[in-house]
């Protein structure tokens, strides 16, 4: 049994767990949901030996577990896999499995990478998973590919406890079903798995028990019988959150914003990543592009954003200036944020921005501050103030940062990717509420999304994107069943 | 938690701590050697002037590593930056006599600041272009430079005699004059301090030095904005070789007069060790630098009043960088995520940062 007694844990003036009780057994899928922030994710690095706890202890089996020790963690049995992936970027994905468990080949001093990827692979194939072409660099990777491979090196261990945090937001709706019988036979051999989830269906769905944080501490525990959708999401946010009514998009989208025409790249081994694409977007309206990560969309979104050049093919756009196009990359630490710079700073990262704040070269970081703060009371950003490092707001706040320095780029488009991944339930919905205002005052805006959910709930029109080629689906067409198939390339 | 101007001064205590226990140990007495070292570094008019001459090729250069670093461009060459400064200016100092002394004051830092940019912007060029890690190609360059000098004191520069291998000595016109004669004060400190300033105006108050500082911290992001690297690493890479090969200039119009090998005891490599200790803040360079200079100049009395070997002072400067950087500055974690290959992705996973709550 895996237990954590009274976890209390702060990050300085933060409460992040307030004396949290938490158990699992073996043989059961323990669901752990809450807000961002709630603490699931301390919780998680507390057990995996990650951070030590200011109070409190974990065990398992009545044994102490060395705090603050991922190894003694590791050896104990508990593996984790974690939100954002950690895997060495610059190495092949097989060398990065074999920090598990895969080699186990003759020697300690031999690696056997073939071995590696063949044991892998039979794993993955076991999972219903396809992993990369042999020597594939982790850099060169989608999301989705990296969290897989993260969940194969954690399962290399053979570990008695799986603390999954969010796995399933990068996967498929056609490979979810795959993953949770996945961990349904995980459970079969009497391990425990603890899944951090902000989905709630899919705790109903797959967990025996499910425990809500909330604040740092422990709102609830319940069971998947005694308890509805509804009812978690009171639990976990003592409040309840209104949906943005997508009608609220004019219906008559506007004069045209973006063109983009028979948009073709290959990369540099010649493999097609984007075939042809042809696609508009109009002021006043959001467009959806649907798709599995990593069919083409992280190349479009660079595409767009400049940072790639098309191997043939145009993108207009009516404004003649790229400026008037703000984008949102997926990866808000590693593309979007600057973590160690100051917020004022990130909002300079914007161009029209910088350029506002500039005159002649010189910078006037009073301008930029005052800004800032301004954004942060419309966009309502938890942090203390401009100076705040970017590092030290939570995830939702980061995402709020991005979308505030999108708008008050003032741009005629914005591109977004991904953007409410990993966000809860009300930093969703106000994300989705400020691109509503956005298009209703005659902004464009191109959703990019695997969660095909999301797009449905506020996009008038849902292009889908597979395998780098592109799809308008019928405005009528709304069936998630018949949509998620065509993501998942039904019908090529 | 000491403050970030505490910090040195603790290091260097700690440092001092050390080395007494060294020179006990050899029988030398703690408070003599150290008496010697600042009697020699400050102890009179001329210790002082001394110490300041000595720091001035730190402060170029550490400004010019201050300037890549900021950048994360790992611009290991400013040695060689600053001599190919040094030989534009022995180059074009001899030429200079028929002009008034202000011209030919700044023609030849101008020589001096042209070449050490071209030094420095063919490795920023290569990385920029051809994808070359500028730490190989500024190394690489460094070698280039010194063979570079030791040929043209051998050849075309030589001076008329041939009997010697210096340059012929620059013309008085274009020599930086001593203030105070026989001491060695001249308006070179100035002129370092006040690049400091400007250094640090740029890297802080304008928009191409915030954008040199993203593409320092995160590349990915800089480049998503439309930062235009490729130039921006030039540009950097060429102000920060013009930033060392001035420094050569000014040893040459001011100290040297001439060319000759060996110009350089190794600056544009202490200037590594003086600009992580200021943390790369150009400000704190000038501090640093003079540190620097003092314990240099500060080694040849310890040397005649104490009989201590001056490399001992070498071994008091290692141990003072090192416990420095123990104390772990930003600096350091740059260069430690540099050479580790740690992300900022990776950087960003540490639970304490990801993890603060909204709350």
């Amino acid at each position: 049994m895996l237990r954590a007694i009274a976890i209390t844990r702060r990050f300085g003036r933060t409460l992040a767990l307030d004396g949290v009780d938490f158990e699992a057994i073996p043989g059961e899928i323990h669901a752990l949901v809450g807000e961002n922030g709630a603490g699931k994710t301390t919780l998680m690095n507390v057990l995996a030996g990650w951070l030590v706890p200011d109070h409190g202890e974990a065990l398992l089996d009545g044994r102490a577990l060395q705090a603050g020790s991922p190894r003694a963690a590791l050896a104990a049995g508990i593996a984790a896999v974690h939100q954002s992936p950690m895997l060495f970027e610059r190495m092949r994905w097989e060398e990065n499995l074999a920090l598990g468990g895969f080699d186990t080949g003759a020697g300690a001093d031999a690696l056997d990478l073939a071995a590696v990827a063949a044991r892998a692979r039979s794993l993955a194939a076991k999972l219903g998973f396809e992993l990369p072409p042999a020597g594939a660099t982790v850099e060169n990777l989608s999301v989705a590919e990296r969290v897989r491979l993260e969940v194969l090196r954690a399962l290399s261990f053979n570990p008695r406890v799986l603390i999954l945090d969010e796995p399933t937001s990068v996967l498929a709706p056609s490979q979810l079903s795959a993953f949770l019988d996945l961990l349904r036979n995980l459970r079969g051999e009497g391990r425990i798995v603890v899944l951090i989830t902000h989905k709630l269906a899919e705790a109903i769905a797959v967990a025996d028990r499910i425990t809500v944080l909330r604040r740092g501490r422990v709102a609830a525990r319940t069971t998947p019988a005694e308890t509805s959708e509804e009812k978690l999401a009171g639990l976990m946010i003592g409040e309840i959150v209104t949906q943005p009514d997508a009608s609220a998009a004019r219906p008559h989208p506007g004069g045209p914003v973006l063109h983009v025409e028979n948009l073709t790249l290959d990369d540099r081994t010649g493999r097609r990543i984007l075939d042809r694409l042809s696609f508009r977007v109009a002021a006043g309206e959001i467009v959806g592009l649907a798709g599995v990560d990593g069919n083409g969309q992280t190349e479009l979104v660079e595409l767009l954003a400049g940072v790639r050049h098309p191997g043939s093919g145009k993108v207009t756009l009516h404004d003649g200036s790229s400026r008037a196009m703000a984008v949102i990359p997926q990866n808000r630490d590693l593309d979007g944020l600057i973590l160690d710079m100051r917020l004022w700073e990130n909002l300079m990262l914007a161009r029209p921005i910088r350029e506002q704040v500039t005159s002649h070269g010189w910078l006037n970081s009073w301008r930029a501050s005052d800004l800032c703060r301004e954004l942060i009371e419309r966009f309502r950003i938890r942090a203390p103030g401009p100076e705040t490092i970017a590092g030290a707001l939570s995830g939702g706040n980061r995402q709020r940062l991005e979308v505030a320095r999108a708008i008050a780029s003032r741009p005629r488009l914005i591109v977004a990717h991904n953007i409410c991944r990993g966000l809860d339930l009300a930093a969703t919905a106000e994300v989705h509420r400020t691109l509503l205002e956005f298009t209703a005052a005659g902004g464009a805006v191109l959703l990019v999304s695997s969660d095909l959910d999301e797009l449905l709930a506020i996009c008038g029109r849902l292009l889908i994107i597979s395998r780098g080629k592109i799809r308008e689906t019928n405005p009528g067409d709304r069936d998630p069943q018949r949509l998620g198939l065509l993501m998942a390339g039904a019908g090529d | 938690m000491l403050s970030a101007v505490a910090k040195p001064f603790a290091a260097l205590a700690l440092a001092a701590a050390l080395i007494s226990v060294v020179l006990a140990a050899l029988g030398a007495s703690p408070a003599g050697v150290f008496a010697a070292l600042g009697e020699g570094a400050f102890g009179s008019w001329y210790a002082c002037v001394d110490t300041i001459v000595k720091s001035t090729p730190l402060v170029f250069t550490g400004l010019a590593i201050s300037l890549a670093f900021s950048g994360a461009l790992w611009n290991i060459g400013a040695d060689g930056q600053l001599t190919i400064g040094a030989i534009a200016a022995g180059a074009v100092g001899p030429h200079l006599a028929d002009f008034p002394h202000s011209i030919a004051i700044v023609t030849i830092l101008a020589a001096g600041a042209l070449g050490g940019a071209a030094w420095g912007g063919l490795a920023g060029w290569l990385r920029a272009r051809r994808d070359v890690n500028e730490v190989i190609s500024t190394i690489m360059l460094n070698f280039v430079a010194v063979q570079a000098l030791s040929w043209v004191v051998h050849g075309p520069l030589m001076e008329p005699s041939r009997a010697y291998p210096t340059s012929s000595p620059i013309a008085s016109a274009a020599q930086l004059e001593f203030y105070f004669a026989p001491s060695r004060l001249n308006l070179g400190m100035l002129l370092a301090v006040a690049l400091a300033a400007a250094c640090y105006l740029l890297l802080f108050r304008t928009g191409t030095g915030f954008e040199l500082r993203a593409m320092g911290r995160n590349r990915r992001a800089a480049t998503f904005f439309g930062v235009r690297i490729p130039a921006l690493t030039v540009w950097a890479m060429a102000v920060s070789g013009a930033l060392a090969g001035l420094g050569g200039a000014v040893q040459v119009s001011a100290i040297s007069h001439r060319l000759y090998e060996k110009l350089s005891p190794g600056w544009g490599f202490e200037a590594i060790a003086v600009a992580l200790v200021a943390r790369l803040n150009p400000l704190a360079i000038v501090p640093a630098a003079l540190l620097f200079g003092a314990l240099d100049n500060g080694s040849q009395a310890m040397q005649r009043t104490q009989g201590i070997s001056p490399e001992l002072v070498q071994v008091i400067q290692g141990l003072v960088i090192l416990i420095i950087l123990a104390f772990d500055t930003p600096a350091w974690s740059g260069l430690r995520e540099q050479i580790f290959g740690a992300s900022s992705e990776e950087a960003a996973a540490v639970p304490p940062v990801a993890e603060m709550p909204d709350a």
